[in-house]
């Protein structure tokens, strides 16, 4: 029985003779050998189900599945759920409900749902399913997008059957319906003909030295190649560096070509975690100057002092730092009960992109053509030049769809430059796609953070005083930026802020949509509530004194009209097992924009095509361009050819730092403004999509330009006095960003219900009050603030890197113990957008995705504390610290 | 059967944890599938009893309408596990002789007694999801949900080699760190026994998890109680998620035999459920779960 064995079976409704190999899941059976890559490998451990496919109707994960069980059944994956070129009504459904971002967990959703709707329908008809009856169906799934909010309403609308009709398909995500059909391909899914598969091999050791490595042995093997990514004598910091790549034609070949890789390391007294690093006579990670540091920030590392292990004080944007220490140690000597201080722990998150990691590097007679699940295809085009000793020319990075990225995607990795290498030294395609334990180690996270932080009211309800000191946990990786965060809201008479950042052996830390903001908001928001709670005032109030900015003055009257806000009980006034609370927490955050970035408009046979060599993550980048274009011609988005995802288009901006949006469609509604100049003017009676239809192919192409200096709008660097404008300049020269008037503001009201018997928190419903200026596309705006929401819960209640203390071994290395929230976490949720105050912006709007996540966190951690009397100092509040946090509580 | 295999050799059926390893390449363990011998996909009568063959599918042991009406808690145990795709496939023996699910253990790259070592990582290292009560070397709990539920029916498991094992048999003590059952090499689950329920007895099953779905639990529970007059006649107390093995609560148990099911009662029985915990570092906070899911499943079955 342990040898391949043939399979008969119907795929889709189509006769499949295969043969399997021992051991195999019916998920490679499918994808490689079936070549219906619909289906998706996320965890390979049954908990996302992104690899859902129903055999004989029955959902299963093929992940797990024995190949061998297909034998003699029906099986039907994404490909082959809708009629003969037509759609479910749930495909329908979800593309109408945008219950979808990224689309790399969308098939198996998709499978699942129209397997129970099927069910549904035939035992209730066209009823409408409660919330929790969708959520035990789907709970055999994960989105780390957050899409939720969308799959509840398209289930329940196409249960209640509000999608059977075909004619009711309406998307307006531009790219939906390939992402609901499985037909969008991923750099996961490519496949060239003689294609090989890479794999890397890793540092066992959390510190050591390399004093030789031989790849010969792999070389000699037949159907292998093999190259080392570390020359001898070099250092390695974390469990996981990257030392040699091999490839190799099978599975079998590949295992022997790693083992025939000879390391001859020097192991080295290693530090894991803040407690080792800067315990006394710690081992150094970095010497010297440390200019090997790695930067784990997207903005450029500014010089700071060292001191052992640890990085810093930084302290550039403090605003009289002696007086607010001094302050602030009167205030303690004379025990004044308005000074709030304490301290405030975060954990480290994983971006957790559901499509891992992944590069196929292909070299033909034109050069190099590498697909890369990617940020940014234009920076990673230059950088894989030079790894490759190509001109850029002869370098094309191409990026079709993303599977999310999060900020884990924006810098070069590994498998970027293993595929490269084995894919030269090979002659042949290689293809190298990290799993899922490599992707949850070391491709990145949010860094675990110490906060303390001391806050002084006046009498007269002034802030006299902020000081926030924050030390950052991003293993080998430097810059954090969390208490310099806290200038730029809140003006105080003073504020001390230092950061620091303390390295050890451990992976490093990077960028993760809105660096440093969760951190920061979760430590000063439950102050400014503290406060607001010492000075018996409301916490809203007590901002609108405290924070001028326009915006969310605006917001702050929205979230005090909230009934549940106004009618909320006392702080820790509940009794009983369940307690009830509702809390709030304002954000701030940088408009940042790239200028020089430029956008195509073209008309072709007819059609307008609009390119740009940006990506979509699953933001909605090729939605924002369609619309843009189909509003100012008056024609439907699904009229506009949209073109990203490739490095040989004009060059676009990076999917980071909120910048696509308010980067591309300034220069985008500029290029309409001159493709019309260049139609002239309409005839009476004749329409732009008639007059397009049959003009000759023009085309043309506009670069963003730097915002006019029209309207009242300010930067939030402004008044943060030199540091400040020397940031903005050193940004402006060494990434090209510019840091635009106006800040994007975030008020989150947040409702939680505690079981305090179960150790159990269940946010119930978010308010999520945004101010980005004008929203071009409504529908995906709403699912980016559903998206932010529930990583913001997860950050909150559940996410958290767990580590090996004495290895430095990542030991939530898959979703089951790498927990991300599910469909049960969603809570309902509102959505308000603040419309105004960007009108010096092309298109009068500003990017979102960071924003909308920062306060959510600390909403939840201040209404916990409404519920209970009791602050969250800790992150995540996982149940065993909800119930150290009660012990004292009688809930009987 | 797998005497040509190398020692550990594993027969696969559902796949649910055979399939991760041989991902993940922390086993490489495949002997091959498992294809049913007669009467292992049924679930048939067993004098008044039933009895479940092993390869029946969770969700058909779920949804069966003669298992949800005598074995309430079994029912809501394997309808309460996994995810719906994982219990449509898994099968009831899988369930009780899948491998532990220590993140040392699972990890591709670490060593452990259940992989051969010497030491368990995770006892002086983190154990955050760890036992609650310290029975032997190994300091993950045991991850069969199923096996706390039959533990508490007392269940008989019939195997490949003609034996009958009790639920305490087919786990032991947990004093054996290498092993997640005491079956011999090669013997397999053919079946599940369970004997009559009582006349007027009601059970429950419940978890205690950081999300809603799809985790394992950090603590679970099943109650089954019988009722006469007003006073406890029978009561079986079983946690999972807290020992090497499914453990049964006697003192719990003690504390509920005879009396009435009220308030003192409830507390009584609460407090003794901890009296041999033995909490690691990191897993104090279980003790507490216990209690609370224990007051629940009281609390409810009191109040009918």
């Amino acid at each position: 029985m342990t040898t391949a064995r043939d399979l008969h079976f119907t795929l889709n409704g189509e006769v499949r003779n295969a043969t399997t190999a021992p051991g195999e899941s019916a998920i490679d059976l499918l994808r490689e050998r079936c070549g219906l890559t619909g289906t998706k490998l996320v965890c390979g451990a049954g908990v996302c189900g992104a690899c859902t496919v129903l055999v004989d109707g029955v959902p299963k994960v093929s992940c797990l599945l024995p190949a061998a069980a297909l034998e003699g059944t029906e099986v039907t994956s994404v490909e082959g759920v809708g009629p003969e070129d037509g759609l479910h009504p749930v495909q329908r459904a979800f593309m109408a409900h945008d219950a979808l971002q990224c689309g790399f967990c969308t098939p198996g959703f998709v499978v699942e749902a129209v397997a129970w709707y099927d069910q549904w329908r035939a035992a209730y008809g066209p009823r409408r399913p409660e919330r929790a009856e969708i959520a035990a169906a789907l709970a055999g799934h994960l989105c780390r997008c957050g899409a939720y909010d969308g799959i509840y309403r398209a289930v329940a609308d196409a249960c209640a059957g509000a999608f059977d009709d075909a004619a009711s398909e309406r998307s307006p995500r531009h790219d939906a319906r390939e992402k609901v059909t499985g037909a969008a391909r991923y750099t996961v899914d490519i496949r060239y003909d003689g294609q090989w598969e890479g794999t890397i091999l890793r540092s066992p050791h959390a510190h050591a030295r390399v004093i030789s490595i031989d790849v010969t042995g792999a070389l000699a093997l037949d159907g292998v190649t093999a190259v080392a990514m570390v020359e001898p004598g070099a250092t390695v910091r974390y469990v996981g560096h990257a030392v040699a790549a091999v490839a190799a034609a099978d599975a079998r070949r590949l295992r022997a070509a790693l083992a025939a890789i000879r390391i001859v390391w020097e192991q080295l007294p290693a530090v894991v975690g803040v407690d080792q690093a800067t315990a006394a006579g710690a081992p150094l990670v970095y010497r010297g100057l440390r200019r090997d540091a790695l930067n784990g920030a997207e903005g450029p590392v500014i010089p700071s002092p060292w001191k052992g292990n640890i990085r810093g004080p930084s302290q550039s944007f403090a605003d009289k730092p002696r007086q607010a220490r001094r302050v602030i140690a009167d205030a303690r000597a004379r025990k004044d009960p308005l000074l709030v201080e304490g301290t405030f722990q975060t954990g480290a998150q994983s971006h957790t992109s559901f499509e891992p990691h992944a590069a196929v590097a292909r070299f033909d007679a034109d050069g190099l053509t590498l697909h890369l699940s990617t940020q940014s295809v234009g920076h990673m085009a230059r950088k894989v030049a030079a790894v490759a000793g190509l001109p850029e020319e002869r370098v094309r990075v191409v990026a079709e769809y993303v599977g999310g990225g999060f900020g884990s995607k924006l810098a070069l990795g590994d498998e970027a430059t293993a595929a490269v290498l084995l894919a030269r030294t090979s002659g042949r395609p290689v293809r190298v796609v990290l799993s899922r334990e490599e992707e949850l180690s070391v491709t990145g996270y949010r860094p675990a953070t110490r906060i303390e932080l001391g806050l002084l009211a006046g009498d007269d309800g002034t802030l006299d005083a902020l000081s926030v000191h924050a030390w950052a946990d991003g293993g080998v990786a430097i810059n954090s930026t969390i208490a310099a965060l806290a200038r730029l809201i809140y003006p105080a008479k003073a504020k001390d802020l230092v950061d620091y950042d303390v390295v050890s052996h451990l992976p490093p830390a990077s960028p993760f949509r809105g660096p440093g903001g969760p951190a920061l908001c979760f430590a000063l928001e439950q102050g400014v509530d503290e406060a607001a709670h010492r000075l018996a005032s409301d916490p809203i109030a007590l901002r609108q004194r405290w924070d001028p900015e326009p915006a969310r003055q605006r917001l702050y009257r929205w979230a005090a009209g909230l009934e549940t806000w106004y009618s909320r009980r006392a702080s820790g006034s509940g009794s009983g097992r369940m307690l009830r609370g509702v809390g709030v927490a304002a954000a701030n955050w940088l408009y940042w924009y790239e200028p020089g970035m430029s956008v195509s408009l073209a008309v072709e046979k007819g059609r307008l095509v609009v390119s740009t060599g940006t990506q979509d993550m699953g933001t909605g980048s090729r939605t924002v361009l369609a619309r843009a274009v189909a509003e100012s011609f008056g024609i439907t988005p699904a009229e506009v050819v949209v073109r990203i995802g490739d490095s040989s288009l004009p060059e676009g901006p990076l999917s980071g730092g909120s910048r696509t949006t308010p980067t591309i469609v300034p220069p985008t509604l500029q290029a309409c403004a001159e493709l019309k100049e260049r139609l002239g003017a309409l005839a009476p009676g004749i329409t732009w999509a008639a007059r397009i239809a049959a003009a000759p192919d023009i085309r043309v192409t506009a670069t963003r330009v730097p915002d006019s200096n029209d309207g009242e709008a300010v930067s939030p660097l402004q008044g943060t006095g030199i540091m400040g404008t020397a940031f903005d300049y050193i940004l402006r020269f060494s990434t090209g960003l510019r840091t635009g008037r106006g800040s994007p503001g975030a008020v989150i009201v947040t409702e939680v219900e505690v079981d305090t018997w179960l150790g159990h928190v269940q946010v119930t419903r978010t308010h999520a009050g945004i101010a980005v200026g004008r929203i071009r596309a409504r529908e995906l705006a709403h699912s980016q603030v559903a998206g932010a929401v529930i990583q913001g819960i997860g950050h909150a209640l559940h996410e958290e890197r767990q580590l090996d203390g004495s290895s430095g071994l990542t030991l939530t290395a898959g979703l089951e113990d790498y927990r991300i929230p599910g469909m049960a976490e969603m809570p309902l949720l509102d959505v308000h957008f603040d419309e105004e105050g960007f009108d010096h912006v092309g298109g009068g709007g500003v990017g979102m995705g960071e924003v909308s996540t920062l306060a959510v966190a600390a909403s939840v951690a201040n209404a916990v504390y409404n519920a209970t009397g009791r602050r969250v100092r800790e992150l995540p509040l996982r149940p065993d610290r909800l119930m150290t946090l009660l012990a004292d509580v009688d809930a009987r | 059967m797998s005497g040509a295999h190398k020692r550990g050799a594993e027969w696969r059926a559902g796949g649910t944890d055979l399939s991760e390893r041989l991902r993940s390449g922390v086993s490489d363990t495949f002997a091959g599938e498992l294809t049913p011998a007669p009467g292992m996909l049924d679930i048939v009568p067993w004098g008044d009893g039933l009895r479940v063959g092993a390869m029946v599918p969770i969700q058909q042991l779920a949804d069966d309408p003669r298992v949800k009406a005598g074995y309430a808690a079994l029912a809501g145990a394997a309808g309460g596990l996994a995810t719906p795709q994982v219990r449509a496939m898994a099968t009831v023996a899988g369930n009780l002789t899948q491998r532990t699910r220590c993140w040392y253990y699972r990890h591709p790259h670490t060593s452990c007694l259940k992989k051969g070592g010497e030491v368990c990582p995770a006892r002086d290292g983190n154990h955050l999801l760890g036992v609650l009560f310290d029975q032997g070397p190994c300091v993950a709990p045991h991850p069969s949900t199923l096996g706390a539920a039959l533990l508490a029916y007392e269940a008989t498991i019939e195997t490949t080699l003609g034996r009958t094992l009790t639920v305490e048999e087919v786990f032991g003590d947990g004093r054996d760190g290498s092993r997640d059952h005491q079956l011999a090499e090669g013997e397999l689950i053919s079946a599940l026994l369970l004997a009559p329920p009582g006349a007027s007895e009601r059970a429950t099953y419940r978890r205690a998890t950081g999300r809603h779905f799809a985790e394992w639990p950090l603590v679970e529970l099943v109650v089954r109680l019988g009722v006469s007059e007003g006073r406890v006649t029978l009561a079986r107390v079983v946690a999972g998620g807290v020992a090497n093995t499914p453990l049964r609560l006697r003192a719990a148990e003690d504390a509920l035999q005879g009396h009435s099911l009220n308030a003192a009662t409830i507390a009584r029985a609460a407090q003794a459920a901890l009296e041999s915990a033995r909490p690691l570092p990191m897993t104090a906070y279980k003790g507490p779960l216990l209690q609370g899911l224990l007051r629940d499943q009281l609390d409810r079955l009191a109040s009918g």
